[in-house]
């Protein structure tokens, strides 16, 4: 059947369902409206409500820790407490003694302690080696929440502790111990070369320098995270958790586990807010051997201090830039490195190390470019997905740095941006060409939006409407 | 055990609970009303906020043996699906909620604002709502759907 979809026209949707159907079917009133370039969306500027709305305000949404199931057991994770040791002992039989818990597990009972996005570097709870201080090393099932605190407090452990590398320019180098010996520490590494930037940097009228460095950052959903498992009686587990990434996370929970993917449901309902840190599983294999060695379903709700120390956060980036530009500001070479630290886990490390690498040039024509990036382990909070991987770190410093070039060069620092903007047709930092551009025409109605040159404007006096 | 009688969203309710236990743990765990939410249990978030004898209350930061005798109101007791409080309504037509998590709290602090006063300034609901977190930053909408009801109402 030939059909030939034409911009801007309308297609006989009544003809294509005929042909693909054998009843007879009543014509629809449907209409397939190819898409129109350079034309706005008629959804712009159109009102509609959420359809999950009316149950959001009256209290009806039930997110993960809303579900209650009779029979069913409190779990809680006790936490390291030091960044990097070697565990010697283990003693959980005070815990088990107490009336209330019915069930604690360590990491030997986990049939595959490691997994990951990625890397299969992290374990579900830690046995002999501990990365990071949020590591979990034991957890309890109690009949009440409660009572699966105070265990926690019970149980008794022992640890060699090593010096942790927590400075991630420290760990960049090769004499540095391992965090996750004998692999090295630089566990990702990027480099994109455009042009030569010898002649840049020769050709420029000035060269600038500067270091800029961003924090960790978490990503703080006013939901904690949630799971609760529950198993049935031919052996199959089901999982309701916070899961945004619930096949990806179905994955690691059958390799943890050591069952087949076939005999694992996640369901996964409203999320109270995500921003990329519930992208992998958290407490999932935790609860899953707690619910299998008790027959009972368990729930763990993290704390909000676990939000904060046993779930990823965003990556700290140390981004070195030097630019060299000619009298009239515009950028001839730049060359920048970028050092992420990774945390004690891969996680999404190599995607947020991709798009800091390709983004860290700036929406800018640079013909001259060397951009390379790390990312390296340390024995703090791993990092991972939050919005814009690694994109809102680089803006930071690219923009920053054009600041300061445009305050010493006497620049006014919008002109010195439209002279090196991305244009139609500009290839990027990977040489792709670009298509759609309208940085010069958002810059101009923004500055024009919020009075940018205006007196009194912009200096901080509130001068938004 | 602590016996607790109390009047949750007009109805009178007894339970027995461990000395320990929060207001916020007893609604939800043994009347299984789950509108209120546990966001950060130490009284920073406001997802539980419930209203005790009128007054807005973080109920993790409240023990459910304080709640003897007195009134409680939830989002429960607020409305219904087909009989919505004016702040649902408007709430939902503006899309002041995203993922909804801090929906409950945020609603109840509208409803004592405006039972308090009847026509308040921006001031007034920021302040009114400067115990509620909401991390879909949309406080904006939310705004702006109090200050919506606040008119219609005094038309």
């Amino acid at each position: 059947m030939e059909t030939t979809t034409k911009t801007g026209t309308l297609v006989e949707a009544e003809e294509l369902l005929r042909a693909r159907t054998h009843s007879p079917l009543v014509p629809l009133p449907i209409e397939v409206r190819g898409p129109e370039p350079n034309r706005q969306t008629p959804a712009v500027g159109q009102r509609t409500t959420r359809p999950d709305a009316r149950t959001h305000g009256l209290g009806q949404t039930k997110y993960i820790d809303d579900f209650y199931v009779p029979g069913m057991l409190y779990a809680k994770i006790k936490r390291a407490g030091v960044a990097s040791a070697r565990i010697t002992k283990v003693d959980t039989s005070e815990a088990e003694a107490m009336p209330g818990v019915v069930a604690v597990i360590t990491g030997k009972d986990i049939p595959v302690n490691s997994f990951g996005p990625s890397l299969k570097d992290q374990p579900v709870l830690a046995h002999e080696r501990v990365f990071h201080a949020g590591d979990g090393v034991a957890a309890v099932a109690a009949v009440t929440e409660q009572i699966a605190a105070d265990a926690l407090e019970k149980i008794k452990i022992e640890y060699e502790e090593f010096a942790p590398v927590l400075d991630p320019l420290e760990s960049l180098k090769l004499e540095t111990p391992g965090v996750h010996a004998p692999s090295a520490n630089i566990y990702g590494h990027k480099l994109i070369k455009k042009g030569d930037i010898e002649k840049g940097f020769a050709e420029s009228y000035r060269i600038f320098e500067a270091s800029f460095r961003t924090q960790m950052v978490e990503h703080v959903p006013l939901e904690p995270h949630s799971s609760l498992a529950q198993w049935d009686a031919n052996g199959r587990l089901t999982i309701h958790s916070t899961l945004g990434r619930i096949t990806l996370g179905r994955a690691d929970i059958a390799r943890t586990l050591g069952i087949p993917m076939s005999r694992i449901r996640i369901i996964a309902t409203v999320v109270g807010g995500n921003f990329g840190g519930k992208n992998e599983i958290t407490t999932e294999p935790v609860i899953g051997m707690l619910a299998k060695k008790t027959g009972r379903p368990v729930k763990c709700t993290f704390t909000r201090p676990e939000e904060f120390y046993a779930s990823t956060t965003r990556h700290p980036i140390i981004m070195d830039y030097k630019t060299g530009v000619t009298k009239e500001g515009k950028i001839l070479a730049r060359k920048v490195r970028l050092v992420l630290d990774g945390g004690a886990y891969c996680s999404w490390s190599e995607t947020t190390l991709g798009k800091a690498c390709i983004l860290c040039a700036g929406p800018y024509e640079i013909e001259n470019l060397v951009a390379e990036a790390f990312v390296v382990y340390t024995n703090k909070t791993m990092t991972g997905a939050m919005r814009g991987f690694g994109a809102p770190q680089v803006c930071f410093g690219y923009e920053s740095h054009m600041d300061d070039m445009a305050k010493a060069l006497g620049i006014d620092p919008l002109e010195m941006r439209l002279r090196n903007v991305l244009k139609e047709g500009s290839l990027s930092p990977t040489s792709q060409a670009l298509h759609s551009v309208v940085v010069k025409e958002s810059l101009l109605q923004a500055a024009k939006r919020f009075g940018w040159n205006v007196q009194g404007a912009g200096q901080g006096q509130g001068a938004l409407p | 055990m602590v016996r607790v009688s109390l009047t949750v969203n007009g109805e009178k309710r007894d339970a027995e609970v461990p000395p320990e236990t929060t207001l916020l743990r007893m609604l939800r765990e043994a009347f299984n009303l789950t509108g209120a939410k546990l966001g950060c249990d130490v009284g920073d978030c406001g997802a539980c906020t419930v209203i005790v004898d009128g007054k807005l209350v973080n109920s993790c930061l409240m023990l459910a043996g304080q709640v003897d005798g007195r009134d409680v109101l939830t989002i429960e007791g607020l409305a219904t699906a087909d009989n919505l409080h004016p702040i649902q309504k408007v709430f939902e037509e503006k899309g002041s909620l995203q993922c909804g998590f801090c929906g409950p709290g945020v609603i109840l602090s509208a409803k004592w604002l405006l039972d308090q006063n009847p026509d308040p300034s921006v001031p007034d609901i920021r302040d009114a709502l400067s115990g509620n977190l909401c991390r879909c930053t949309g406080y904006t909408k939310m705004i702006e759907a109090i200050q919506t009801i606040a008119r219609e109402r005094t038309v």
